[in-house]
């Protein structure tokens, strides 16, 4: 009962995330907004932690399984990358290599100039 | 053969099958590093090249389980709630970290294209590779790019995100677990998310925070882009 219960609500949050974003014509897919419908929901305490506390957890933690389907699909759309395998591969790993790091050291240093500054 | 690959049930089984078998030879051995999502894919994809079943025929299954991509974003709501604290406190350090990796990303992408003398039409199809699929493929259509490329090209990111992430903050130093979890998820969505997670509570719940955040803020600025005439 209580995992039909929370997934209930997690699959009717969804759902209504996916009828604001159609309806409001937002440029966020439903699947965000209704992360953000699920923390309002939450910090207002509408929904209670234990209201889906077990089956959210599980999804968490097992998060990589809900992605091999998608990584699977890499077997029917790479050709449109014939010819420039290698540049593309170069690009994205680079970029990747930079936006991990320049995301890290911006915050790391934000957070110690506020630490600092409280001092 | 053909009336057991395609069913609903062969892509269902397949992929609970390799992702438990892995999860256990990875818990039994002690081998952290064994990447159970990096492992299924390898392995389904080897069974279906060399056994010649269609992807449709693995999507049937496949596709029930990647319908449910949808829940798992919405939960990770969850975690950020429980660190709403952590949140409030850093608000300004998280917003200006997000920010600075989304402009990084995009500025990246432009630049290494063109200095590898790509076409524009690569340029565009790539510049979303950072995100969370969903936002990507939309993206991907705001700029008329290839979502087939702009697919492969997260895909990458998040595994090699995934896999480099606790070694890249190791060499910069970086050691406080608010600027860990937002470095994986602005760079690796979700998917390094998975790694974040498995680093530590905070880490998990930041970047999925980030997940979100950056994703938005690089739809903002696709837009600023598109307004300026630059695509």
């Amino acid at each position: 009962m209580k995992v039909f219960k929370q997934l209930f609500i997690i699959l009717g949050i969804n759902l209504a995330g996916d009828l604001l974003s159609r309806y409001l014509h937002l440029p966020i897919p439903g699947s965000i907004t209704g992360m953000i419908l699920l923390l309002v929901l939450l910090l207002t305490g509408v929904l209670k932690e234990k209201h889906i506390r077990e089956t959210a957890d599980f999804m968490i933690q097992n998060m990589g399984f809900f992605f091999i389907p998608a990584t699977v699909g890499v077997l029917v759309s790479y050709h449109a990358l014939d010819g420039y395998y290698f540049q593309t591969a170069l690009v994205v790993v680079l970029s990747t290599v930079i936006v991990l790091s320049v995301t890290a050291l911006s915050t790391q240093l934000l957070i110690n100039l506020k630490e600092k500054w409280k001092r | 053969m053909e009336t057991i690959t395609n069913a609903h049930l062969f892509g269902i089984f397949l992929t609970v099958g390799c992702f438990y078998l892995i999860s256990l030879v990875r818990r039994k051995s002690g081998f952290n590093w064994l990447n159970p999502l990096l492992l299924s894919t390898v392995i389904i994809i080897c069974i279906l090249v060399l056994g010649e079943i269609p992807y449709e025929h693995y999507m049937k299954g496949g596709g029930v389980i990647h319908a449910l991509l949808g829940p798992v974003t919405v939960v990770l709501a969850l975690p950020l709630y429980r660190h709403r604290r952590l949140l409030v406190e850093h608000k300004y350090s998280i917003i200006g970290g997000i920010v600075s990796g989304v402009v990084s990303a995009i500025v990246s992408v432009i630049v290494l294209s063109r200095l590898l003398g790509m076409n524009e039409f690569l340029e565009r199809s790539l510049i979303g590779h950072s995100v969370t699929t969903p936002i990507g493929i939309g993206l991907s259509d705001m700029l008329q790019a290839n979502e087939g490329i702009t697919i492969i090209s997260i895909m990458i990111t998040g595994l090699l995100g995934a896999s480099i992430a606790p070694f890249m903050l190791k060499l910069l130093r970086v050691t406080h677990p608010v600027a860990k979890g937002l470095s994986i998820g602005t760079s690796s969505h979700a998917l390094g998310t998975t790694k974040a997670i498995e680093m530590g509570e905070t880490e998990g719940a930041m970047s999925g925070l980030a997940i979100g955040v950056a994703a938005l803020t690089t739809v903002l600025i696709v837009i600023l882009l598109q307004f300026m005439g630059w695509y």
